[in-house]
């Protein structure tokens, strides 16, 4: 039963006009059912005319045409066209936020100093590499946030990847001084708070470095994690010489303190989400990672692909043509059967029959 | 004697027969009518809006309840969003302690209409990272990210400076003024009022106090009218003996303070009144890019075609209220 609306909402939905108010003059498309494009005629008596059922047909189809004419005019006059449509296909793909370290050590190139010459810095490398792997996935929705001294979200889920490139394009400007990553990640899971899809949900943090997690964030992540299952990734851009996520230090030295990056990751591993980190130390490995989470997140999902507006007023001005073309062949058609009598009576000094204008 | 040449043919002295052929050129114009190029003028703006805290001040009333400054400026944003043609494009960042921070950089209004209306939406005066507001460097820091983008600047701001400006004044600019044009917009209401105070969870805890808020900038030299002040001692007090005191608790839009950034910077400056007419001051103050538009002229042959159309059937639906004279 669910089939007739959508049926009906595909036939007489998305359709529009630019200027309603033109449609007022819809009611023009009535006259023709008043009068004709044709000569009255007197006839003395409506008996002596044969009833032939093909001229009341071409009678008929004529004030048919007349309306058409008309009617198809005012529609195009007021810009009718079928609206851009959006249909919801299935493909693969996600509903991803990223969530994009804006610290200022990002501005350095992995050496870990100011980049020099050819040097990319690694939040130049992170832009570039970000931006192709959104070109790369069509389908996503993804929404934006930023974190630093503090955590800023910058764009809710979208399907539009014009703007998610223009908030990538940001990420090389100078950053703040410091990296609360434990707030930035509460907040990338808000970001799929009001997403009730059955979409494969994925956050994507990319980061160069960590910081301490307050043991009330922690908590909060938890509740969070919880609450919305997400698949999580860190990308960490690890400089050299800092210490790696998956190098265990010396006993004693393995503090949240002396190794924050370590930490987060043994945090985010006890979330009870699937959660794979890449340590990417040069380019290329970022490259290489951002590949590998392309071929993870090839879920089904269902997305919406946009049918651009189609403009409708060239089809019925055309189709106003072809009805004004009949109406004229039937006026060129047209025989004055009146008008030898009237040239008879006039020769016999009668005044000519008035015609209607 | 063309008029009997025409009598002879009886369908060219028929007015109908005219109206009709007219219609059916009119219409085959129509369908061969070229698109016109007209150029619109879009524009590329980066907006700036203040999220320090003295934008939290509820002077502002929507829809009847009280809204502080930063509500108000989302919304005259949201309403200058909706106001931009198709084609501009809009960048947005934020200012808070001495930085304007960029969150993304102008994309095309129309086609990212929602998720850039979202972003304005989401803004917060929590993603501030500092209590500081050095509002001229915040717009200097604007000026110059607005310049690397090619983009105009909107600046929204009430012009609280926290701390507030040293004796010298402003600092100085070390751009180009007017290469950059934009607007400073003005945040607030011109009648002092209490600064909301939050703790570190985000709960409202009262309001600032006089001796919550630096009053006085103390770094730099000493203002000219401190050996007048009580206590003065060119050596151990140099701005005299009595802590500060003043109104830096309260807020007000500093029209003044932004009149002088706007000239040293050569932006333009307004005042955010209703909503609708940040649009027109931004559209008066920003550069125009102009972008061609198609525009389709099938609409003027069209509109003949529907006047002989009519004409013709409304002649004649008038006449066949007459009726034909009988014999």
């Amino acid at each position: 039963m669910s089939e007739l609306p959508a049926f009906w909402a595909r036939l007489f939905g998305g359709w529009g006009v630019d200027h309603p108010f033109v449609l007022m003059l819809l009611a023009l498309a009535l006259l023709p059912l008043f009068a004709t494009a044709f000569r009255r005629r007197p006839v003395p008596a409506l008996v002596l005319v044969p009833d032939d059922v093909t001229s009341r047909a071409v009678g008929w189809l004529l004030r048919a045409a007349g309306m058409l004419a008309l009617a198809a005019l005012v529609l195009g006059l007021a810009g009718l066209h079928r609206r851009e449509q959006s249909i919801q296909r299935v493909g693969t793909g996600a509903h991803l936020v990223l969530l994009l370290d804006r610290s200022s050590s990002m501005d350095n190139s992995f050496a870990g100093r100011a980049p020099a010459g050819d040097q990319e810095s690694k939040s130049t490398a992170a832009r570039r590499l970000l931006g192709d792997f959104v070109a790369r996935r069509p389908h996503d929705r993804i929404g934006v946030s930023a974190f630093s001294t503090s955590p800023m979200p910058v764009l809710p889920l979208t399907d539009h990847h014009d703007v998610v490139q223009a908030a990538i394009a940001a990420i090389d400007r100078p950053g703040l001084a410091f990296t609360d990553v434990g707030r930035g990640l509460a907040l990338a899971l808000a970001g799929f708070a009001g997403d009730t899809t059955d979409a494969s949900r994925a956050v994507l943090l990319v980061s160069d470095g960590a910081a301490l997690i307050d043991r009330r964030v922690q908590e909060a992540l938890r509740d969070a994690a919880a609450r919305t299952p997400v698949h999580l990734y860190w990308l960490f851009l690890r400089s050299r010489g800092s210490p790696g996520i998956f190098d265990v230090p010396p006993p004693g030295e393995d503090t949240p303190q002396a190794n924050p990056e370590r930490h987060l990751h043994l945090f985010l591993q006890s979330l009870g989400v699937p959660y794979r980190a890449f340590e990417a130390t040069s380019p290329e490995a970022v490259a290489q990672a951002i590949a590998d989470i392309d071929r993870q997140e090839t879920r089904p999902i269902r997305y919406i692909e946009r049918v651009p507006r189609r403009d409708l007023a060239r089809m019925a001005f055309a189709i106003a043509a072809v009805a004004v073309g009949l109406l004229l062949l039937a006026k060129l058609a047209e025989r004055d059967l009146a008008s030898h009598a009237a040239a008879v009576r006039a020769q016999g000094g009668r005044a000519p029959v008035r015609e209607a204008a | 004697m063309r008029r009997r040449a025409l009598a002879s043919h009886p369908r060219l002295r028929d007015a109908r027969f005219w109206l009709l052929a007219v219609a059916l050129l009119a219409l085959a114009a129509a369908l061969a009518a070229p698109r016109m190029e007209l150029t619109r003028s879009a524009r590329d703006l980066v907006l700036v809006i203040d999220v320090t805290g003295s934008m939290n001040v509820r002077d502002y009333r929507i829809d009847g309840t009280p809204a502080s400054r930063l509500a108000e400026a989302k919304r005259a944003a949201r309403a200058l969003l909706a106001a931009l043609p198709c084609e501009s494009r809009l960048g947005l960042g934020i200012f808070t302690e001495r930085r304007s921070f960029l969150l993304f950089e102008p994309a095309e209004v129309c086609e990212n209409f929602a998720a850039i209306d979202g972003s304005i939406e989401g803004l917060d005066w929590r993603m501030a990272w500092e209590g500081d507001s050095y509002v001229a460097r915040g717009v200097h820091a604007a000026l110059a990210m607005a310049a690397d983008l090619k983009a105009d600047l909107v600046f929204l701001t009430d012009g609280h400076e926290a701390p507030p400006l040293p004796g010298s004044g402003l600092p100085a600019f070390d751009g180009e003024p007017g290469k950059v044009s934009g607007l400073l917009v003005g945040v607030g209401g011109s009648e002092p009022a209490p600064i909301p105070k939050f703790d570190e969870d985000g709960r409202e805890i009262g309001f600032y106090g006089e001796q919550d808020v630096p009053q006085e900038n103390r770094s730099g030299p000493p203002p000219a009218d401190a050996p007048s002040r009580a206590g003065w001692n060119p050596r151990n007090a140099p701005w005299g003996g009595d802590p500060a005191s003043g109104t830096e608790h309260l807020s007000a839009m500093r029209e003044e303070h932004l009149r002088a950034l706007a000239a040293q910077t050569g932006l333009g400056f307004t005042r955010l009144g209703d909503p609708s007419a940040l649009a027109t001051a931004v559209e008066a103050g920003t550069r125009v890019r102009p972008v061609s538009v198609r525009v389709d002229t099938a609409p003027v042959p069209a509109a003949l075609a529907l006047l002989c159309l009519a004409t013709l059937f409304a002649a004649g639906a008038l006449a066949s209220r007459r009726a034909i004279p009988a014999h």
